[in-house]
């Protein structure tokens, strides 16, 4: 008796319930269906390329975008270093559920449509003032066979950074603009005990120095590569490898450095000139007990250089609604408002030329001048390493760097070993895609 | 007389120096996170900082939530080792006192688990934990730790010394198989397992990318993430404001080491007097 009684009561318990959940249901729904859509949630995966700040103001301007967008809610995801994100991304591209937008290094781009993975946006671009506006050294980063598949959004470019004080203490009062000045700057600014070197002529960031070297193959007028294999075995690319074991052997420059460490000794004043990405303007700038200087990297046959940092990408296996609310997630962060902000806020150049002509950028240029030696460097800039397995190809590349500068190998043989290297493993790659 | 005095004070001779190696990075981190930025590497300013300058600690916090984040690093943290003690005590005591078959087969295969890196297996991680629906959440980042090969095996050559005498003793004042393991073995392996508690908190406290995978939300991210945000960058780290945050990060650990210095001190002597 008792215990049905408590069965009909649960009966009911559950039919109320059940009433209840579809009442609120309908309730959820109903005025989604009167509006006609649905909220479209898209996810950014992007990562910091320069410390501490930037995840504050990337969140803080897809907060702007979502109060001002009802129908699109972005989620801003921090992936971690360019490479934790590119693993990331490619870890739900494996399982089917890849992020709507994501900002890789710009390398990456061969290797996610390998993957056939990006959504391509020309017709969308062409509709818009895109190849009009941006600045074609930039837009390049996201093209492949003429098609667009992102837009430029966080570009920078190495430089060359040097100590005011130094310099004026060593008498010479301006940057070299030539490759024979800046071995010439670099002996008269290096400072020996001995057999040791208390201040080095010029350091060039390590680890990203495969970067740095295809800016110096520029300046002698070569891309290095294109999008199925590398030509790092030319003479253009011989002759800057061997101008670099001329600086080491004039014991001018470090044969090895880091990323980190160097952009350190510029500050410590152990290094008196530095090749380091713009991105780090800011950083130096804040950090150093001098005055730092910012200049074109030197030129040989002409002025070059390569652009690091990354386009907005789009996925393509995702729902046309989604695709079009992805494009206008990555038009609004790369508007002419957003570029100058961003520009600003970090350090990176801003890709639109819009937004160099407005009067907030032209304050910031009259304030910081060295943030127009990056713009007007950037009309010499062009991609970074474009190919399939670039993560490899970099590999190959800076060990034979690395060995030529140690004097274990000469630069003939050690560029060509590693372009007969990266290209057997791009050939692997295209054959695996094909 | 003579000669204890050399024993007291020879032995903190040279210990001394060997601590302050220890002590040294730590002394630095905490001098560096109350500089100016400019004064980190400008050789004139000297090795302490002119002013103390609090500010690189509200800066650091400023950049991520960092409550949050030590909230969930205990709680992962704290959950992988309550896992990983029930489970490695139940395997190890298996292995090392029960018969059955395949037992070396299914042993290698768990010294196998040892030999891969973490990295090999974090698609297919990746999937099982996603399949499971706990994407971006806080048991995303404890349920592919739950069981540990390295733990199992550390238990189980330990639980092989134990006497078998005690456990037939056990057995014969009417104990199974699981009063065993709580009355006899786990108390007398209590060195192997703060030593194994310790590596395992250390490693998943400092864990970077696992978490980074399969986690979206700041609400469940962990601490190294945070870090992260300072310190992986190609600008060059932000010294000032990851050192302030590195105290933070690292003082729940010194702290927790310090109030439990006496016991696992005191467990490794007697591991030591056995």
């Amino acid at each position: 008796m008792k215990s049905t009684k408590t069965n009909i009561s649960r009966r009911h318990f559950l039919q109320t319930s059940a009433g209840a959940i579809t009442a609120a249901g309908m309730l959820g729904t109903t005025p989604l269906f009167a509006s006609g859509t649905d909220v479209v949630k898209l996810q950014f995966m992007y990562p910091v390329g320069v410390s501490g700040d930037i995840n504050r103001i990337v969140t803080g301007m897809i907060n702007n975008f979502n109060s001002s967008h009802e129908k699109i809610q972005v989620e801003p995801i921090y992936a971690g270093s360019y490479d934790n994100t590119e693993q990331k991304v490619m870890t739900s591209l494996g399982v089917g559920e890849p992020p709507a937008t994501w900002l890789p290094i710009n390398s990456a781009l061969q290797t996610f449509l390998g993957m056939d993975a990006l959504a391509d946006v020309t017709s969308l671009a062409k509709a818009d003032d895109i190849y009009q506006d941006f600045l074609p050294g930039f837009l390049s980063i996201c093209e492949s066979e003429e098609k667009l598949y992102g837009l430029p959004f966080q570009c920078s470019t190495p430089v060359l950074y040097y100590n005011k004080d130094l310099f004026a203490k060593a008498g010479i009062n301006k940057a070299p603009d030539n490759w024979t000045e800046l071995l010439e700057t670099a002996k008269a600014l290096t400072i020996r005990n001995g057999s040791d070197v208390s201040q080095w002529g010029v350091t060039f960031g390590g680890g990203w120095h495969d970067w740095i070297f295809e800016s110096f193959v520029r300046q002698n007028a070569l891309v290095p590569w294109q999008k199925d294999k590398v030509m790092f075995d030319a003479p253009e690319a011989i002759d800057a490898l061997e101008f670099w074991v001329k600086m080491v052997k004039e014991g001018v420059m470090p044969s090895a450095s880091t990323w980190q460490g160097s952009a350190n000794d510029f500050m410590a004043g152990r290094t008196a000139m530095l090749y380091h990405s713009t991105g780090s303007l800011t950083n130096l700038r804040k950090s150093s007990p001098f005055e730092v200087g910012v200049a074109f990297m030197p030129k040989n046959k002409t002025y070059g250089a390569t652009i690091g940092g990354g386009p907005i990408l789009m996925a393509k296996n995702q729902p046309d609604a989604h695709l079009n609310a992805s494009w206008t997630f990555a038009r609004w962060m790369t508007n002419t408002q957003n570029q100058t902000h961003w520009c600003k806020e970090t350090g990176y150049i801003a890709a639109r030329k819009s937004s160099w002509e407005g009067e907030d950028l032209k304050t910031f240029v009259n304030e910081v001048p060295a943030a127009k030696v990056a713009l007007d460097q950037a009309a010499y800039a062009g991609a970074f390493l474009q190919v399939p397995g670039y993560h490899k190809v970099r590999e190959y590349l800076k060990s034979a760097l690395d060995r030529t500068l140690a004097g274990e190998i000469d630069p003939t043989s050690a560029l060509k070993d590693a372009t007969k290297q990266s290209n057997r493993e791009i050939e692997r790659l295209m054959r695996r895609r094909s | 007389m003579k000669q204890s005095m050399f024993k007291k004070y020879g032995l903190h001779a040279i210990l001394f120096p060997v601590a302050i190696l220890w002590i040294g990075p730590l002394i630095w981190i905490l001098v560096t996170s109350v500089k100016t930025r400019v004064e980190v590497f400008d050789s004139n300013s000297g090795l302490l900082p002119q002013n103390f300058i609090w500010d690189n600690y509200p800066a650091a916090m400023s950049v991520a939530p960092f409550g949050t984040y030590m909230m969930n690093s205990f709680m992962v943290t704290g959950g992988i080792l309550i896992c990983q003690i029930v489970t490695i005590s139940l395997a190890a005591y298996a292995f090392a006192r029960i018969k059955f078959p395949f037992k070396n087969v299914i042993f290698s295969l768990f010294l196998l688990q040892i030999m891969f890196p973490i990295y090999a297996i974090f698609l297919t991680n990746f999937i099982t934990v996603r399949e499971l629906g706990l994407m971006n959440s806080l048991p995303a980042m404890i349920v592919p730790f739950v069981a540990s090969g390295y733990g199992t095996f550390m238990l189980r050559q330990a639980f092989m010394q134990v006497p078998s005498e005690l456990s037939d003793a056990a057995k014969l004042d009417g104990c199974g198989h699981f009063s065993t393991l709580w009355h006899v073995y786990l108390p007398l392996v209590r060195p192997t397992l703060i030593a194994f508690a310790i590596i395992s908190v250390v490693t998943h406290w400092n864990d970077y990318m696992w978490p980074l995978l399969v986690t979206n939300s700041e609400s469940v991210r962990t601490l190294p993430i945070g870090l992260g945000l300072l310190a992986k960058s190609d600008s060059g780290a932000d010294w000032t404001r990851l050192m302030a945050a590195t105290v933070i990060v690292i003082s729940p650990l010194l702290l927790l080491f310090v109030i439990f210095q006496r016991r696992f001190v005191d467990s490794f002597m007697h591991a030591g007097l056995k």
